[in-house]
């Protein structure tokens, strides 16, 4: 029986896949293309009114005042967007994107790798160039997007994907970026039958899982000084973070342990640190601030952690940890579908505090500095990759988030997808259309 | 050891056996039987609890009282105790404890996720619920337990009604007395009082699972009892219905545990005419009224928390405002209650440690509960209401010798209990005639003098030697005739001057040893008084302050007072009317007696509060179609869970109400899950926040009922799942099964009714089936269905099915794939309630589009955007404006979405959903564009203001502030003065999806 439904799931999904009407990626850019008249929203807080951007094979060439900026436009392809806005395309950190499909179902799904420390496991091998999610992400406005694998003590290693490509080594951005870690809780939760709620307990292991993970840097460490040595490859995926290339991303939301497993990678050796965490970054915000240590929160579409909490807590996090001088960037939590609400989540908090332009570095440049790829995309600037998007009008609002052009490294990528196409096979049955 | 104990059991029953042994035991001796005559003289006797005599006699015989009197003469033949300064009491009586009853085990291992098990595991002709026990019996179990009867007896008890926590309906209890002279005398009364809960216990059969299945059960069984009673002879055997019939004219009594459960219990004895005595939780000061209107009577607990550390401040942060104002209040429960009138009998129960108990009792006199009250609820009551008060609760002639002596007035601090009688049977407890030795005295040592100073009580004295300038303490014990005492003559010493004695006079004589081992005699001489010591305050210094405030609802965001109806003119308001009128730009609207009362310009009322609603947009409450806020449980699991009424589980507490209300949402029906084809009854609540839970039901909304399909419904999340139905194919026979049997079930009911009144009471009432009689409603068109759905086949089969029986689907909720089928939804006549966005977390929603409202809505359906998720249900009308987004709907059909279409949906549009005159004042004033991700509430009104965004910020985050800090403080204080702290421990609510069996799985 089991058989039975596991060869039913198979049929369905190839089934499915003979009517799916995904776009076709986009070819190489292969002529200079220039953005006429639109205003420009650079990603570092600044905005160009008619602002000029012109980019050739895939890299940003000019960004603009348009009115005064004179650029011969001969052989490009000009694009009007006058009256329209223009964004750097959103980064979506911490996802995984390409690894997990239907969450509910085993077999579509890629995100743990048995074991408890395992920074050799790259997450673009798992990357599913065919996902049905990134033609929805890239709907909206996020065209990079971070494919994270998840579980044990360290998870693995993640990489940069743009949402388009034939298969994972086209899609990748920036492979391997980094390594996650999950440091252990102090306390572990469960639920009490008996209050109904979740309760939490002293965990007894802590101080042994704390050295244990302390000792696996030490001996990390130590690997990359030896010189005649027994290859391994756990220690050498670790060496990037003594080297400064890449970014220990450390997933904790409890205060103490905060400072604790901080003070653990920076004693270490470790050069760039990021942490993921929610409301606990903000009791220790001096600390953050101190050691320049940004930090990616979840959606601001969240519950407040605590009942007495001020009930619009999640919306102005990332207000009050940028005020308290945090670099902040925004995620999705929980089910993959939500994600592509990035650019709303954004658009929260500027509601609740924030300037728009910086409500919108929480989606581009602070995401790219905290993932360690500022260097490449994050912001409209002259030699960064030309991905990028026109908006008919504010891309943090869900009216006006309406797109009408995407590049990603200057390919022109289609925009609908599977889901316009059930929208007009199905608007034209009823004759709405 | 095992031996050494039995041996000792066995020299005590045999010592017990000496006095009254029982008439049909065999004997292992001579005869030897002793009246056991005594006279207790010159005592304060406190009779009951309104009745003192002072230096009076009380006499006993055996194992009763003879008589009690001031000037009585004491017979010859008896033993004279003499009480001078002493005080008699009856002794205590708590009526719920398991006391002598085996602990009950409660299953691990996670019911969830296994193989369900339908049918009850109990062997032999019993119920069909394994939680139904009432067959069960205390009395076949009890069994002397020495420990527990020496701690209870320590704090005074003398007898207790005793219970086994196990099952829904528990049985019958025991009342026996704290004797250890042999089971058969220690069991007073075999069947005191009939036992009910809100726990299953045991049972390891399936259903149920929830609270609102607990209630079901119970409900249903109460029928079922009926039913089975009125036939003679029984349709089959059922030993648990036949305990149950039997148990019904015992007093009953309800395990509730916390003031809403004691709503709960309340209500439900209500349906049957049954006041139940009920278990309370401490908590009940939270909602004082609502529990004296429930005219139930109480057993309280006096377990008050202990002070949370809360030293370190982010360890504090862990701790809610809840739980740092219970800590507070608890202890002043027992005086709310008394202030107002209810009845109620205190209870060990819930205690760490039994030793706790006095002075607990002694911390709510000091807050306000009297002692005469305090007396009454652990005598008297107890005893009326168990109907045993002819033998205990008070001292009068033939009533047990059952009582105790004590030092003092019993709620005294320093009063000590010095014997516990039990049946005429003495446990000692401290020496009853300790001489008192306090003072000071000179010791005289081989020559040497030292000044020996005695304090504190007879009984348990402290000694101190002082030797020129320094004091040194001596280890001492002091007995009538006997003493010991050692002490080192000097601070340096290399040992202790060792003494023993006898009395003579008013000191001593006696032997002993220096340090270096010489014998010497000594003496010491009483020299005069003790210093008068400072006498320990602690414990009285919180009672002194004044106590916070009671909020409404008990948690951080409540308030100490609720919201009035207030008349409010908006003025100059952007109105989205959801009327023909459409958007009216600077209009005013005023709001009278909770109703919308006018909308126009210029506007004026005298009376009125305005409001300038200037550049500010006014729209219509949002509704939300399928939420699970404010529900105490989710899901239970019977295929056709139909008898289960969320209605009965409302939960006023919950946060999230707040949240939403802070979002616009004015109104929400609190669907059952989705783990049953046939669900359970929805209940329609205004979001009222700080009311009670009865209170948020919206008076004469139509009745609702959930129905699912697909994946959930066939537990396609669990593999080991063995429960029908497990294929779509069986979903759509469980549908016409249910109907079926609804039309057989009027059928059978129809004919009953019609007979003549000569022929009815001969014929056999149908049995009341909750199930049938629901399902008889849905067919009826008297209750109307929300049917959670994905794809289409399974929503096209529905309404087959429905038109079968000719009634409508109301409303498919969810209903991800409805764009396929929509031309089908509308002919049938469905409105379809879906989420904006959500696609692919399992397979069944792998073709969802964020068109579907759009296509629906084009397509003539009523449709809303619901959320079935706490945090979504705070931004419905975001997710309204992803319609416009996507599909280009206009904002105005948008906004309808998430207010005036669920009130449709709802059968609730001709009260809300819309700025008309006449209807409710349900309206949310927004600072911008109500479809923008920029808007936010600035006042959500349901009839009152329940959510003001400037309250919020300026009164009560700082009032929370404020009073978490004034609580910080006080605990800091706790803790220095010696109180025993706890940590915090980092409790959150339970948010709750339509997936969800006991909030712990997730998706919906």
């Amino acid at each position: 029986m089991k058989k039975l439904n596991y060869i039913l799931v198979l049929v369905l999904i190839v089934s499915h896949w003979a009517i799916a009407q995904k776009p076709v990626p986009a070819p190489p850019q292969t002529k200079p293309i220039a953005l006429t008249g639109g205003t420009a929203h650079i990603g570092n807080g600044q905005i160009i009114e008619n602002a000029l951007i012109t980019f050739d094979k895939g890299k940003l060439t000019n960004v603009v005042d348009g009115t005064t900026a004179k650029i011969d436009l001969s052989g490009y392809e000009v694009i009007n967007a006058t009256g329209k806005q223009i964004y750097p395309g959103f980064i979506l950190p911490n996802s995984q994107v390409g690894l997990e499909e239907v969450s509910a179902i085993r077999a579509m799904n890629d995100t743990e790798e048995e074991g408890d420390m395992n920074p050799n496991v790259r997450s673009l091998i798992s990357y599913n160039a065919d996902s049905e999610y990134p033609p929805t992400f890239r709907f909206n406005g996020v065209l990079l997007a971070e494919s994270t694998p998840l579980g044990g003590t360290i998870s693995g290693s993640s990489s940069l994907m743009e949402m388009e490509g034939w298969n994972w080594e086209d899609a990748v951005h920036s492979a391997d970026i980094g390594i996650h870690i999950n440091w252990p809780l102090m306390m572990k939760r469960q639920f009490s039958f008996a209050t109904f709620s979740f309760t939490e307990s002293p965990n007894k292991e802590y101080d042994n899982q704390v050295s244990n993970l302390e000792h696996f840097f030490k001996d990390a460490v130590a690997y990359g000084n030896q010189s005649n040595k027994e290859a391994n490859l756990k220690m050498e995926a670790m060496q990037g973070l003594f080297d400064g290339t890449k970014t220990l991303f450390i997933h904790v939301n409890k205060p103490k342990e905060v400072i604790t497993s901080i003070r653990t990678a920076q004693r270490n050796g470790v050069k760039h640190i990021t942490l993921i965490s929610g409301e606990a970054a903000l009791t220790v915000a001096d600390f953050l601030k101190e050691n320049k240590i940004p930090v990616i929160l979840p959606s601001t579409h969240n519950l407040p952690d605590r009942v007495d909490d001020d009930v619009d807590m999640a919306y102005k996090l990332p207000y009050l940890l940028s005020q308290a001088g945090v670099m902040v960037s925004l995620s999705q939590d929980g089910s993959l579908h939500g994600a592509r609400n990035l650019g709303f989540f954004a658009g929260t908090a500027a509601a609740y505090g924030m300037s728009k332009e910086d409500a919108l570095k929480t989606i581009t440049s602070n995401t790219a500095k905290a993932l360690g790829v500022d260097k490449r995309v994050g912001t409209l600037e002259v030699g960064k990759d030309a991905t990028l998007f026109v908006s008919e009008g504010d891309a943090l609002d869900y009216r006006t988030n309406v797109l009408l052009h995407a590049f990603i490294s200057g390919k022109h990528i289609t925009l609908p997808g599977n889901q316009e196409e059930l929208y007009e096979r199905y608007s034209k049955k009823y004759g709405q259309k | 050891m095992k031996k050494f104990k039995f041996m000792l059991t066995l020299i005590l029953l045999v010592s017990g056996w000496g006095a009254w042994a029982q008439e049909t035991f065999p004997r292992n001796d001579v005869k030897d039987i002793r009246t056991g005559q005594y006279a207790f003289t010159n005592a304060t006797i406190v009779v009951d609890p309104q009745t003192t005599l002072q230096n009076a006699t009380l006499l006993i015989k055996g194992d009763k009282i003879e008589q009690v009197g001031a000037n009585l003469s004491v017979p010859k033949g008896y033993v004279t105790i003499d009480l001078k300064g002493k005080f008699i009491y009856p002794s205590l009586i708590d009526m719920f404890t398991n006391y002598g009853l085996p602990d009950v085990e409660r299953p691990t291992s996670s019911p969830y996720g296994g193989k369900e098990q339908t049918q009850s595991k109990t062997k032999g002709a019993y119920n069909a619920n394994e939680a139904i026990k009432a067959h069960y019996n205390a009395a076949d179990e009890f069994t002397i337990n020495s420990k527990t009867a020496e701690e209870l007896r320590k704090s005074g008890f003398g007898s207790v009604l005793t219970t086994k926590y196990d099952g829904l309906a528990r049985g019958t209890s025991a009342f026996v007395t704290l004797s250890e002279k042999n089971d058969n005398t220690a069991l007073l009364r075999q069947k005191a009082a009939a036992q009910y809960s809100f726990a299953k216990g045991t049972s390891s059969q399936t259903y149920p699972v929830s609270l609102m299945g607990f209630i079901a059960v119970l409900r249903q069984t109460h029928f079922d009892a009926e039913w089975f009673g009125s036939q003679t002879p029984r349709p089959f055997a059922d030993n648990s219905l036949e305990a149950w019939i039997q148990n019904q004219r015992l007093p009953q009594v309800f395990d509730a545990g916390s003031w809403i459960n004691v709503l709960r219990a309340d209500k439900l004895g209500d349906e049957f005419g049954t006041q139940y005595i009920i278990k309370g939780g401490g908590d009940e000061y939270q909602r004082i009224n609502e529990v004296k209107a429930s005219n139930a009577i109480l057993i309280e607990p006096v377990n008050f928390p202990d002070a949370y550390d809360v030293e370190d401040p982010l360890d504090a942060q862990n701790v809610t405002l809840e739980e740092m104002k219970h800590w507070e209040l608890a202890p002043a429960n027992l005086a709310a209650l008394e202030k107002n009138g209810i009845n109620f009998s205190i209870t060990t129960s819930g205690l760490k440690k039994t030793s706790d108990f006095l002075p607990n009792v002694r911390k709510a006199i000091a807050n306000g509960l009297t002692e005469t009250t305090a007396l009454k609820a652990l005598t008297t009551t107890p005893a009326q209401l168990l109907k045993i008060d002819n033998q205990v609760g008070s001292l009068k002639k033939g009533m047990l010798a059952n009582f105790i002596i004590t030092s003092g007035k019993l709620f005294d601090d320093k009063t000590i209990i010095h014997q516990n009688w039990v049946q005429g049977e003495s446990y000692n407890i401290k020496p009853l005639n300790a001489r008192d030795f306090s003072g000071t005295y000179n010791l005289s040592i081989n020559g040497k003098s030292y000044n020996l100073e005695v304090t504190g009580e007879a009984g348990s004295h402290k000694a101190k030697v002082k030797i020129n300038d320094t004091t040194v303490d001596a280890i001492a014990t002091f007995d009538n005739d006997l003493v010991t005492l050692s002490f080192r003559p000097e601070k340096d010493s290399k040992g202790s001057i060792r003494l023993s004695g006898w009395s003579e006079g008013n000191g001593w004589k006696g032997k002993g040893q220096l340090i270096d081992g010489s014998w010497v005699s000594w003496t010491g001489e009483r020299t005069g008084d003790a210093i008068a010591q400072a006498t320990n305050k602690t414990n009285n210094e919180g009672a002194k302050e004044e106590l916070g405030k009671v909020i409404y609802p008990f948690n951080g965001h409540g308030y100490p007072s609720l919201p009035v109806t207030e008349t409010i003119l908006i003025k100059n308001a952007t109105v989205w009317t959801n009327e023909s009128e459409g958007v009216l730009q600077n209009t005013d609207v005023l709001l009278k007696d909770g109703k919308i009362a006018k909308i126009g310009k210029n506007l004026s009322d005298a009376s009125a509060k305005v409001v300038d609603g200037t550049g500010k947009h006014l729209t219509a409450g949002i509704i939300d179609e399928h939420s699970h806020i404010g529900a105490a449980s989710v899901n239970d699991v019977a295929t056709n869970s139909g008898m289960v009424r969320m209605g009965d589980v409302l939960d006023s507490e919950a946060i999230n109400i707040y949240r939403a209300l802070a979002g616009g949402v004015v109104a929400v029906q609190v669907l059952h899950g989705s783990a049953n084809p046939i669900g359970g009854q929805s209940a329609m609540i205004k979001l009222r926040w700080g009311e009670s839970p009865e209170n948020l039901k919206i008076q004469g909304a139509d009745g609702f009922i959930k129905f699912a399909l697909g994946e959930n419904v066939k537990r396609s999340s669990n593999p080991n799942s063995i429960r029908f139905p497990q294929t779509r194919m069986g979903v759509e026979q469980v549908y016409v099964d249910a109907f079926t049997n609804a039309r057989e079930y009027e059928k059978k009911w129809n004919a009953y009714n019609s007979l003549s009144a000569k022929a009815k009471p001969l014929a056999l009432k149908p049995r009341r089936d909750l199930a049938d009689e629901t399902m008889l409603e849905i067919v009826n068109r008297k209750r109307f269905i929300t049917c959670h759905s994905y794809v289409q086949s399974e929503i096209n089969m529905l309404m087959k099915v429905a038109e079968r029986f000719d009634f409508r689907v109301n409303t498919f909720t969810h209903i991800l794939e409805g764009y396929k089928v929509a031309d089908k939804m509308f002919e049938h006549g469905a409105a379809g309630s879906t989420f904006a966005d959500w696609w692919n977390y399992k397979w069944e929603v792998r073709y969802a589009i964020p068109y579907n409202a759009a296509i629906m809505q084009r397509a003539g359906i009523v449709t809303a955007i619901n959320s079935d998720d706490a945090e979504m249900g705070r931004r419905l009308n975001q997710e309204a404006a992803k319609s416009v987004k996507y599909a280009g709907m206009s904002e105005e059909d948008a906004l309808k979405m998430v207010t005036l279409n669920p009130a449709k949906m709802l059968h609730l549009d001709g009260q809300m959903g819309s700025i008309k005159p006449g209807k409710s004042a349900d309206v949310v004033l927004w600072n911008d564009h109500p479809l923008s991700v920029y808007a936010k509430p600035l006042k959500t009104i349901g009839g009152k203001v329940y959510f003001d965004v400037e309250k919020d910020k300026k009164q009560n985050n700082k009032a929370l502030d404020t009073e978490r800090a004034r609580l910080i403080q006080k605990m800091k204080g706790a803790k220095k003065s010696g109180s025993p702290t706890q940590h915090g421990d980092g409790r959150i609510q339970v948010q709750f999806h339509c997936d969800d069996i006991m909030g712990l799985e997730t998706e919906e």
